[in-house]
């Protein structure tokens, strides 16, 4: 299990929980993030606090995530971004297509 | 691991369990390297990423067993080089989806092609020899649909070694049957940073 993940109705706040978010994990992690837009939910709040390292493979499951959302009209939400982490999603222009926040509370902030 | 002044040689077992831990004994080698005038923060993430991204290349990619992950510094520059002895390059042309395989045939002049586009970022590769390969980046327009949605994520890999770098090239050796990649950054360019 990659995410931990707690149900809010139309709202699902998801946590990475490995430290390594790479190779070893994103086939499961991009398994699991389309198990939860399929479930119906409207928004998925994904968070990296405990995220220390983040690779290109890792990286494109999350894009796959997005593309199989963008169409079912749920949106994902990236919060708790560590500053390499954060700084390598701007470097390959993942900024522009996340809404990206500090925290849930400031993601729950905005739909409130 | 073989250490001597200023170069370290890891072998990488290919296995992409291990990544974490080469990058962290890279990194570790690089911050005792440089005490004397440390890196930036900033240096140290991009090592990371290129040195996560070679490995990972080389477990997709490279379809062997091993590969030699090399770093060597000087007061200038930052060299990170992997060799294998695994498939040479092959790229796809992005907009008429040929497939480009180094070593070229000879080259008449040189051969360049956009390999992917985020819609703000060109990634380009330019050959000027037949063994060759440099890659960089040229900067698009930015179109209303990300070209990031529209592409495939096979070149997120590609594309940060090559932005995290100063230097980005693949040099192919026909008799060793060797590919080498090389990332170099360059400190001057660097200072700026905390």
């Amino acid at each position: 299990m990659v995410l931990q993940v707690n149900d809010l109705s139309d709202v699902v706040q998801a946590t990475i929980l490995p430290e390594e978010a790479s190779l070893s994990n994103a086939d499961m992690f991009k398994e699991e993030m389309i198990t939860l837009i399929a479930g119906g939910t409207k928004l998925i709040i994904l968070s990296f606090e405990n995220v220390n390292y983040i690779d290109s493979s890792f990286l494109g499951s999350l894009v796959v995530a997005l593309k199989y959302a963008m169409p079912r009209k749920v949106d994902i939400y990236l919060v708790a971004l560590k500053p390499d982490v954060k700084n390598l999603l701007t470097l390959i222009r993942m900024d522009k297509v996340f809404k990206i926040f500090k925290d849930y509370k400031q993601a729950m902030e905005t739909i409130n | 691991m073989k250490e001597e002044s200023g170069k370290i040689n890891i072998a990488f077992k290919c296995d992409r369990e291990e990544i974490p831990g080469i990058v962290n004994l890279c990194l570790d080698h690089i911050r005792k390297e440089t005490h004397v005038k440390p890196v930036g923060m900033l240096t140290l993430a991009k090592l990371k990423w290129i040195i996560t991204e070679l490995l990972t290349n080389a477990v997709k990619h490279s379809g062997m067993n091993e590969c030699m992950l090399t770093f060597e510094h000087d007061t200038e520059q930052l060299v990170l080089e992997k060799e294998d002895t695994g498939k040479p390059l092959m790229l796809f042309e992005n907009n008429s989806g040929q497939v480009i395989t180094w070593p070229l045939p000879p080259l008449a002049e040189p051969l360049e092609f956009q390999i992917y586009h985020n819609g703000t970022d060109s990634l380009r590769v330019r050959s000027t020899e037949p063994d060759c390969a440099a890659f960089f980046v040229e900067q698009l327009d930015d179109v209303e649909m990300p070209g990031l949605l529209i592409d495939t994520s096979e070149h997120f890999g590609l594309l940060i070694m090559t932005k995290a770098s100063d230097e980005f090239t693949y040099t192919y050796d026909p008799i060793l049957k060797i590919n080498r990649f090389r990332s170099t950054i360059y400190l001057n360019s660097n200072e700026h940073e905390a």
